[in-house]
């Protein structure tokens, strides 16, 4: 049976489900694709951050400053526990060198409006306890919050469903069809719908859908390995990273040909405690296809390095492990907006591990796009035509 | 009547699983979303096997997927799994 949407949304993640729901807030009839699950990507295999310190100075800050504003709602909003909870974030800093490149990254991002600052170490300890004594400070932020990512898909979907929207699970995009350049219907393995607009939020899998219009973009499965500890008393202040965190996301190149397992695994302490006490040891930067198994050495070298930078974790009990694929593109950036040629063909894909942090703002970037041709800030840095050149070149060798 | 709990570790009820279903989880993964249930100690090694029951009124049970297995295999003190490496 043929069915008909004013919109498509492909993909039931962070981006998908939000996208869903801005859009019904607007009036729109959506209806939202996702081959498996809510959350069975890469939303339910990610640290539970809404860190902004992590940002790279520029539209990445800005938009993430934005969207941490929504979330401040979101829970009441939704009418879904989302478990959000502003707990401040901090990023430790081991020596000198590294205390370099954060003072020069902290001073960009307050230009640009963040509450941030560096901490000596014995202001640090204050913040967050058990901290080893090497340690020579940190940066503490008070708007870096939490949020359970797996609640956030589901608040999204559910308030999108009651908004009108038809939420499709176990359902996968098998085709596009086109018709002189633009698009006319998505063909599913349950059937066709008929649309003029499709957003492609599939996150690793946007690449896939892209090949069903002839489109090619350069997000990369990049994973990431994270380790569960059992319940515990409050023990991590909020989000706790190292700087070294900051150079494996900005620096690919240096990571990948280390000798040292910890710079080529692209291991960055993150550290968060879920609500209900478990401590999310992370993490690491692996460009592996899409392999979304751990291993042994990434788990080892995590805890290793989370162990020296805050010793009082030896005495906890691992009890689960898991790794999830981050969609990586080569600025850092992700693909939001229309692209060249296929007319009605909308990209919201290449968060890397900023998906948490830019969901609700995605969702808004997207509805603002479709229904009123614009956005409230410049967003041409993140257009999917930046990388038109990359996509012709591909083929041309 | 009793509350009945599936998963122990995360006290996680059986009319809490039948609502996961009803609002779509088809998987034992889908209702560890949801609910937590399996998120405990043991790792869903009790209530795995009644969420599988449960889903397979839904579900054809051939095509229920056992949940994806991770180290570590049971409870272990990260300092041991640490200092095992250094030996």
């Amino acid at each position: 049976m043929k069915k008909t949407a004013e919109i498509v949304v492909i993909g039931g993640g962070v981006i998908g489900t939000s996208i869903a729901y801005f859009l019904s807030k607007k009036g729109k009839k959506v209806v939202l694709v996702e081959k498996d699950d809510l959350a069975s990507g890469s939303s339910g295999a990610c640290d539970i951050d809404i860190i902004l310190q992590s940002k790279n100075p520029g539209i990445h800050l800005k938009l993430a400053m934005e969207s941490a504003e929504i979330y401040k709602n979101l829970t009441e909003e939704l009418d879904f526990d989302i478990e959000y909870e502003n707990t401040g974030g901090m990023i430790l800093i081991e020596d000198e060198d590294q205390l370099q490149v954060m003072r020069e990254f902290v001073k960009k991002q307050k230009a640009i409006g963040l509450q941030v600052d560096l901490l000596d170490f014995k202001e640090a300890s204050k913040l967050q306890k058990g901290l080893a004594p090497h340690l020579v400070g940190a940066t503490y932020s008070p708007q870096d919050a939490h949020v359970n990512p797996m609640s956030v898909c589901m608040g999204f979907a559910m308030a999108a469903a009651k908004l009108g929207a038809e939420i499709c699970l176990d359902t996968a995009v098998v085709d596009i069809k086109t018709s002189k350049g633009a698009v006319k219907s998505v063909v599913t393995n349950r059937g066709e719908i008929e649309t003029a607009t499709v957003i492609n939020a599939a996150g690793v899998y946007a690449p896939e859908i892209c090949a069903m219009v002839g489109m090619s973009v350069p997000i990369k499965p990049r994973r990431g390995q994270i380790i569960v500890t059992e319940p515990v008393p409050k023990l991590i202040m909020g989000d706790v990273l190292c700087a070294k965190y900051i150079v494996a996301k900005y620096n690919p190149g240096i990571v990948e040909c280390s000798d040292d397992p910890e710079t080529r695994l692209g291991v960055g302490l993150s550290l968060s405690q879920t609500r209900n006490g478990n401590i999310l040891i992370g993490g690491c930067r692996e460009f592996v296809g899409y392999n979304r198994s751990t291993t042994h050495e990434a788990l080892t070298t995590i805890l290793k390095h989370a162990t020296r930078l805050v010793p009082a974790l030896k005495e906890i009990h691992a009890i689960r492990s898991f790794a999830g694929l981050r969609p990586y593109t080569p600025d850092g950036l992700p693909l939001l907006g229309p692209v060249n040629g296929i007319e009605g063909f909308i990209m919201a894909a290449g968060h890397e591990g900023d998906g948490i942090a830019l969901s609700p703002i995605t969702g808004r970037i997207i509805s603002d796009l479709i229904t009123d041709g614009k956005t409230f800030a410049d967003i041409s840095s993140l257009s999917p035509k930046r990388f038109d050149a990359w996509g012709e070149n591909r083929f041309a060798s | 009547m009793k509350e009945e709990y599936i998963c122990r570790c995360e006290e996680i009820t059986r009319e809490e699983i039948e609502r996961a279903i009803a609002e779509g989880a088809t998987t034992i993964s889908g209702i560890k979303k949801r609910t937590r249930a399996g998120m405990g100690l043991c790792q869903g090694r009790t209530c795995r096997r009644l969420i599988t029951q449960m889903l397979s009124k839904v579900k054809d049970p051939a095509e229920i997927t056992p949940p994806t297995s991770r180290p570590p295999v049971r409870a272990i003190k990260i300092g041991e799994i640490v200092e095992g490496e250094e030996d």
